[in-house]
């Protein structure tokens, strides 16, 4: 019997690609045993070729399993019922560029079959939701950037506002606000409740926003747990102030140093440049909304 | 198809095999089929993509392109010799164009529907929401239908406006030049008054769609009351031949065959002679392998025939290893060289006495073989006569001068389940026959071809209603009155009609008599066929789509070009495998080869390929059946059943196609 906790649990979960000969097989994930609680962040790390995103394709039931199972809100991977209560972000924004931002949602609301207002309502909100400018609604998804096209995607992957939200790579293609948008949201969606599986290469996005997470390797799990207890070093103790004095910073030091301390070090830190970045941009936003253009 | 051979069986499977995809089908996508009942409207998501995708990829130009190429043809390449061959041309020109353009085109765009998708890798985005397999692939399908749909729509709008324009001015044409007619008559002028058929042709155009019925029809040299309706006997001293077919001829080793012939001579001669019968026997298998002989009729009319060269055309078993040796089917073609003499046939198999006979069998067979165990074998029923055909109409000769003797030849035609009340009627109690005949003046130039017609019902042949001297103008409609009181008497309808001039021919097409009715609007003939334009191009879909399930665009391209292919090909095929396959197209060659090795070892591979291909075909939808031009190049209103025959044939053939698609693409991997 599955806990009712569990929004995800893997058993022995294995992906072999088939070569044309046995020797050409590719393992892609091996027996990975995995389990995400309902409204964790739970961030999957790894190097390129560590089976990520090929677990995210065999918990979509996009591919089938070589061997074990995967268990999705309870259900196996790939249950039509339980697709209506997911949304998946891939890695690259694969959307039809015929399709404009609208009918693009609209098509995909169509498929959580959402009548014409709810579908209009859904459409509206998300678009609002991602922050994507109303100009360009309108106009072919083909001439969008690359940061447009990712929100899109995004709004796609929240639409049916599910319970279980699977991000490959969501900060791809976006700009530091953007980026840092995401993680806000990201944050929000566990606030209200959602479970989140994240894949990403950023490991500062992960690390900001995750709960637990696993790091994979030539898919097998090197690992896995709580990020605080995996990024603690417990060791060593950190004192922050203001306004320290070269004699008081001395004085710290060589109590330190009697108390039995061993490598004490002091220094002063440091601002994260996307903070820097972040506050540029918005000061200069502030001023474009307060000054009129010339025109 | 060869009864007991193991070809007939695995065939059979082959057809069933389709009824096990159905099965399948319906036991596996149980759950799926349930959730159509809300799935539909995710289907139709899918497929007003497809549709969208195709508009932006400019599938619009598509009828402009069409209607180009028609227009030159139409305008430029190609002329009828009259208004109503211009029409014809025209139509054929119209939809024969629509009906390639859109198989060659959404034939193309079927294949590229789901690989595209994999290609793109918008099937991962589309397969991670909660759609089925079967939504997929139907939504694909389904918006390729609709795209079809759309087109033909803008097309047929287009043909009918063209069709109107070109109608609007040949009655305009026709209306000038009835009134110069008419003018020129009444001023004394013209002498003959103006022609009937172009007041008709102003009034209704060339366009409508002629609702008359046909009937069947047959000829005879000869009528007989006794044989109803009247059967064509083999005229002496013509070119005319009989074709007897047997499927197989078992010998025995124990008494030579024979073939035996019994028919009744009709001799008009004053001294007829002896009858002779010039007999020719053919192997079906190898028509170059033949053995010929004149005989003799005697007194009652029968011959006999001893073959000398029997390996060409019977089968043996041998006794020793039990190994069968069989030529196939065998043709016997029989004709008369006495003129003035018809010759008097058995349709079947007739028993007199208790005793069965034909007007040709064979005797002295191996009885284990023989299907009754007699020793003798008789042909298939109803054989083939041919010979007084000239460019596929049929000819009757009138009365002879030199042979006053001979009644002239017999057309009739038998309107068989007459619906008196679709028929209109005169206030006078008369229905409308229309008479469309050619005429061949071989002597008499100078004389109007005159025609004598008698009607009558099978229920009441001696009541019958005789016209005489009716004037037969070519290429033109003679319409003749006809009393009401004959399709109310029960029975078939019988119109047999006569050359009435010495030395003039009258030329024949089943369509020649027919029962008036009133006409339909071209609009709604004219959708008709484009909706057997649509079956046909929706049944290429699905095959389409369903290729592209596992393939890549360009081999389901070439998947599905074969499917077609061979679905045009059908009847071929199973003609070729009855005909023993491929080595028939190179008989000369390869009856000089025949024992050496490698001729042996390509004669296997060959015969191998036949009946691969016919297997091949019986798993394919036969395409030859969708036939959207028949009847509205020829004015004629497609019946509604044909249109139902043809939406049910392509759902048929549909449904296992879709059936295939599904198993294949229900554990296929989306990414």
């Amino acid at each position: 019997m599955v806990p009712q906790n569990f929004a995800i649990q893997t058993r022995q979960l294995t992906k072999i690609y088939p070569g044309f000969w046995k020797s050409q097989n590719v393992t892609a994930l091996s027996e990975l045993n995995l389990q995400v609680e309902q409204g964790q962040i739970f961030g999957l790390l790894g190097p390129n070729g560590s089976g990520k995103t090929t677990t995210i394709k065999l918990l979509l039931g996009l591919i089938n399993p070589t061997d074990g199972d995967a268990l999705v809100m309870g259900q196996p991977a790939g249950d039509q019922d339980t697709r209506r209560r997911l949304g998946y972000l891939p890695e690259e924004s694969y959307l039809y560029r015929f399709l404009n931002a609208r009918q693009t949602l609209d098509f995909y609301a169509r498929l959580f079959n959402m009548n014409r207002a709810q579908r209009k309502r859904a459409v509206d909100y998300y678009l609002d939701f991602v922050g994507l400018d109303p100009a360009v609604r309108g106009r072919r998804i083909g001439t969008y950037s690359k940061g447009q096209t990712r929100r899109v995607a995004l709004a796609q992957a929240l639409l049916n506002n599910p319970d279980l939200v699977i991000m490959d790579e969501p900060t791809s293609g976006l700009d530091p606000v953007g980026m840092l948008e995401i993680k806000n949201m990201i944050i929000r969606l566990k606030e209200a409740g959602k479970t989140v599986l994240l894949s990403s290469h950023q490991l500062a996005d992960v690390e900001d926003v995750c709960d637990r997470l696993v790091i994979l390797y030539r898919g097998r799990v090197e690992i896995a747990g709580n990020l605080t207890d995996l990024l603690e070093l417990k060791d060593v103790f950190q004192l922050e102030a203001r306004q320290v004095s070269d004699s008081l910073r001395e004085q710290l030091i060589a109590l330190a140093q009697q108390g039995g301390a061993k490598e004490v070090q002091t220094g002063r830190p440091r601002v994260r440049l996307e903070d820097l970045f972040k506050q540029l941009v918005d000061s200069k936003r502030r001023g474009e909304k307060a000054t009129p253009t010339a025109s | 198809m060869p009864h007991g051979t193991g070809i007939h069986y695995v065939t059979l499977f082959a057809d069933s095999v389709i009824g096990l995809l159905i099965v399948a089908f319906i036991l596996l996508a149980f759950r799926d089929v349930l959730r159509l009942r809300t799935g539909l409207s995710r289907a139709w998501a899918i497929g007003r993509v497809s549709l969208l995708d195709a508009w932006s990829a400019r599938i619009w130009v598509l009828p402009v392109i069409w209607l180009f190429i028609s227009l030159i043809l139409c305008l430029a390449i190609v002329r009828g010799y009259t208004p109503g061959s211009k029409v014809r041309l025209d139509l054929t020109i119209f939809l024969r164009a629509q009906e390639v353009l859109l198989l060659v085109y959404l034939g193309i765009l079927a294949c590229l529907a789901l690989p595209r998708e994999r290609e793109r890798r918008t099937l991962i985005t589309t397969g991670a929401k909660p759609i089925s397999r079967l939504e997929l692939l139907l939504g694909k399908v389904f918006g390729l239908w609709a795209a079809g749909l759309v087109l033909l729509l803008a097309m047929m709008l287009l043909t009918w406006g063209y069709m109107t324009l070109v109608d609007g001015k040949i009655r305009s044409d026709a209306r000038v030049l009835y009134q110069q007619e008419k003018h020129g008559y009444e001023k004394m002028i013209r002498r003959v008054p103006p022609q009937p058929g172009l007041r008709l042709l102003a009034e209704n155009g060339v366009l409508q769609a002629q609702n008359n019925l046909t009937g069947t029809l047959r000829i005879a040299g000869q009528i007989h009351y006794s044989s109803n309706p009247p059967r064509r006997e083999l005229k002496g001293g013509s070119s005319e031949t009989l074709y007897f077919e047997f499927p197989s001829l078992p010998a025995s080793f124990e008494s030579p065959p024979v073939i035996l012939f019994n028919f009744g001579v009709v001799s008009y001669a004053p001294h007829p002679g002896p009858v002779k019968i010039h007999c020719t026997l053919v192997s079906r298998a190898n028509p170059m392998t033949t053995e010929e002989k004149s005989l003799t009729l005697d007194q009652n009319g029968t011959a006999e025939w001893f073959v000398k060269h029997t390996s060409g055309f019977f089968s043996y078993r041998n006794p020793g290893t039990g190994a069968l040796y069989n030529p196939g089917p065998v043709v016997i073609r029989v004709t008369c060289t006495n003129p003035m003499v018809y010759l008097r046939f058995f349709n079947g198999v007739h028993k007199t006495g208790g005793i069965p006979h034909a007007s040709c069998y064979v005797a002295g067979l191996d009885p284990d073989r023989t299907a009754n165990h007699a020793g003798y074998v008789f042909p298939k029923s109803n054989p083939i006569i041919t010979g007084f055909k000239s460019n596929g109409k049929q000819e009757i000769v009138g009365p002879s001068y030199r042979h006053p003797g001979i009644p002239p030849e017999v057309a009739s035609f038998e309107f068989k389940h007459l619906n008196p009340l679709t028929i209109p009627t005169t206030k006078n109690g008369m229905f409308t026959v229309n008479l469309m005949i050619g005429v061949d003046k071989q002597e008499n130039e100078q004389l109007p071809a005159l025609a004598a017609l008698q009607a009558y019902t099978t229920a009441a042949p001696r009541d019958r209603t005789t016209l005489q001297n009716i004037r037969i103008d070519e290429k033109h409609v003679t319409p003749i009155q006809l009393p009401r009181s004959l399709l109310s008497q029960g029975g078939s309808l019988v119109i047999t009609l006569v050359s009435e001039v010495p030395g003039h021919w009258l030329k024949l097409t089943p369509d020649s008599v027919a029962i008036v009715r009133p006409a339909s609007p071209f609009i709604i003939n004219l959708a008709k066929s484009e909706l057997v334009i649509f079956c046909e191009v929706a049944l290429l879909i699905a095959i389409g789509v369903v290729a592209g399930t596992r393939l890549g665009w360009p081999v389901a391209l070439l998947t599905t070009m074969v499917c077609y292919m061979l679905g045009n090909l059908f009847s071929f095929i199973a003609q070729l495998h009855a005909a023993n396959g491929f080595e028939l197209l190179n008989y000369v060659e390869n009856n000089k080869l025949k024992g050496v090795w490698y001729y042996q070892i390509g004669s296997i591979i060959s015969a191998g390929m036949t009946k691969v291909l016919y297997i091949l075909v019986h798993l394919l939808p036969d395409f030859t059946r969708f036939n959207a031009l028949h009847f509205i190049v020829r004015s004629l209103n497609m019946p509604w059943q044909i249109l139902a025959i043809n939406i049910f044939w392509t759902l048929v053939c549909a449904l296992p196609t879709l059936a295939l698609g599904y198993l294949l693409l229900r554990k296929q991997e989306l990414a």
